[in-house]
């Protein structure tokens, strides 16, 4: 019972060469831990997460670049669109202009050629009357004289029987 | 794990022959015997264990890359739950970021010397004499009371410690001794023994179910009193495993104590 009850005190009186030895160890393993391991680790840990907050930044600076270039697309395919359909009307305005001004100009030049013809016409009709009416009453009083005989002297009575022989063949011809 | 066992066994028997008993803490000295540098087989075990430790450790480091493989997660995983879940769960980052090294040194050591217990051929874990539990304390000592001094001054540290407020005068006189006792011995020893005997106790019945196997399984006289074995060998399969949660559960309470004790020397406010 002595012994185990001086055992058992023993057991709680650190040794020297026993905390000699713990020094030594906690020392080397402290300096290691210290110096070594934990700056290592921690370089790695810091590097990491640099890195993934790098990529993470440039995944969204691709993403804003993405999205500026679509904008400006966009922005520019509705200007296009846009100039695009004014050119279209600009266009189909333009057309419609030259066409009613084919139009117009067509239209007056016919009426112009059309009066022209019909003046061109009547002064032609006129002058056949004319030589006509002369031809045919010399014709008629030649022939009336030779049929008669004689030669009628009175120029108002042979025109007024020409006038009437004239409005007989038209009759006659109509 | 048979052999693990037997293995076990057979140097606990040449060990302590057979019993085990309070000797197998006070071993004889089996190297530069009588030097303040001798060695038994404790220290040696803790030597060795140190060796792997500091072998393992190294190369893991010498060898980590960004991208970690199974072991080197593992390692960081043990870091950062250290770091993390001990050392800013209690101190919070701002204070705790300068006692990371020395915590996660004592969870270590503690850790590897703890199961040096459940390691085959050690069969003894390496903070088995009160000298490893007590050096590791004192070292969590001397930095409380140079964070307190340092935080507050000495006077001023003493004052919070020893005169808590809102506490009635007359208390005081009871108060301020055992405020001044838990700061200087038993925060301390309360650290050192919870952990040297927890070894002690543990090491103690594992090695009796193990010898009590060995002697009902192999040397007992009268064959009848085989069965007895079977049972010691079941009690003795699970002291093994309730001894490993035990090693990692002490060596967690002694780096979480040290975490807790550092702060307490610390200004309240937050």
């Amino acid at each position: 019972m002595v012994t185990l009850a001086e055992d058992g005190v023993s057991l709680f009186l650190p040794k020297s060469y026993d905390i000699i030895w713990t020094l030594v160890i906690l020392i080397i393993v402290a300096v290691f831990f210290y110096k070594f391991f934990l700056p290592k680790f921690q370089a790695i840990f810091d590097e990491r997460a640099a890195k993934i907050q790098g990529g993470i930044a440039k995944a969204e600076q691709a993403q804003k670049e993405a999205d500026e270039a679509k904008n400006k697309y966009e922005a520019q395919l509705g200007t296009a669109r846009v100039e695009a359909s004014k050119i279209r009307d600009d266009a189909r305005a333009e057309a419609s202009h030259i066409i009613s001004d084919a139009r117009a100009r067509a239209e007056s030049d016919a009426a112009q050629i059309t009066a022209n013809a019909e003046r061109s016409i009547e002064s032609m009709q006129q002058k056949a009357m004319v030589s006509l009416k002369g031809q045919v009453g010399d014709i008629a009083t030649q022939l009336a004289g030779k049929i008669l005989g004689s030669e009628l002297e009175n120029k108002n009575v042979q025109s007024d029987m020409i006038d009437k022989m004239i409005a007989d063949l038209d009759k006659q011809n109509k | 794990m048979i052999d693990v066992f037997s293995s076990g066994v057979t140097t606990l028997a040449e060990a302590s022959m057979e019993m085990p008993s309070i000797d197998d803490f006070l071993p004889p000295e089996i190297l530069f015997q009588g030097t303040p540098f001798a060695i038994n087989r404790i220290i040696f075990v803790r030597i060795l264990a140190t060796i792997i430790m500091l072998l393992v450790l190294g190369i893991t480091a010498a060898r980590a890359k960004l991208i970690p493989g199974r072991w080197q997660g593992a390692v960081e995983w043990f870091v950062e739950f250290t770091e993390k879940n001990i050392v800013y769960q209690v101190m919070g980052e701002v204070r705790g970021k300068r006692y990371v090294p020395m915590v996660v040194t004592v969870f270590a050591c503690m850790l590897v010397f703890n199961l040096c217990g459940e390691v085959p051929g050690f069969n003894i874990a390496a903070s088995a004499t009160i000298t490893l539990p007590l050096v590791f304390a004192m070292w969590c000592f001397v930095q409380y009371w140079i964070a307190g001094i340092r935080e507050k001054g000495l006077g001023h540290f003493l004052r919070d410690e020893m005169f808590p407020k809102g506490v009635p005068v007359p208390v005081y006189i009871l108060l301020a001794p055992i405020q001044l006792l838990e700061l200087l011995i038993i925060r301390p020893f309360s650290l050192t023994i919870r952990l040297f005997a927890n070894m002690v106790s543990g090491h103690l019945i594992l090695a009796l179910c193990l010898s009590a196997t060995q002697f009902f399984l192999f040397e007992v006289a009268n064959k009848a009193m085989m069965p007895f074995g079977v049972i010691t060998f079941a009690a003795g399969a699970f002291m093994y495993l309730f001894e490993m949660l035990v090693a990692c559960l002490q060596a967690y309470i002694f780096a979480i104590l040290t975490t807790a004790y550092i702060n307490m020397s610390y200004p309240e406010i937050d």
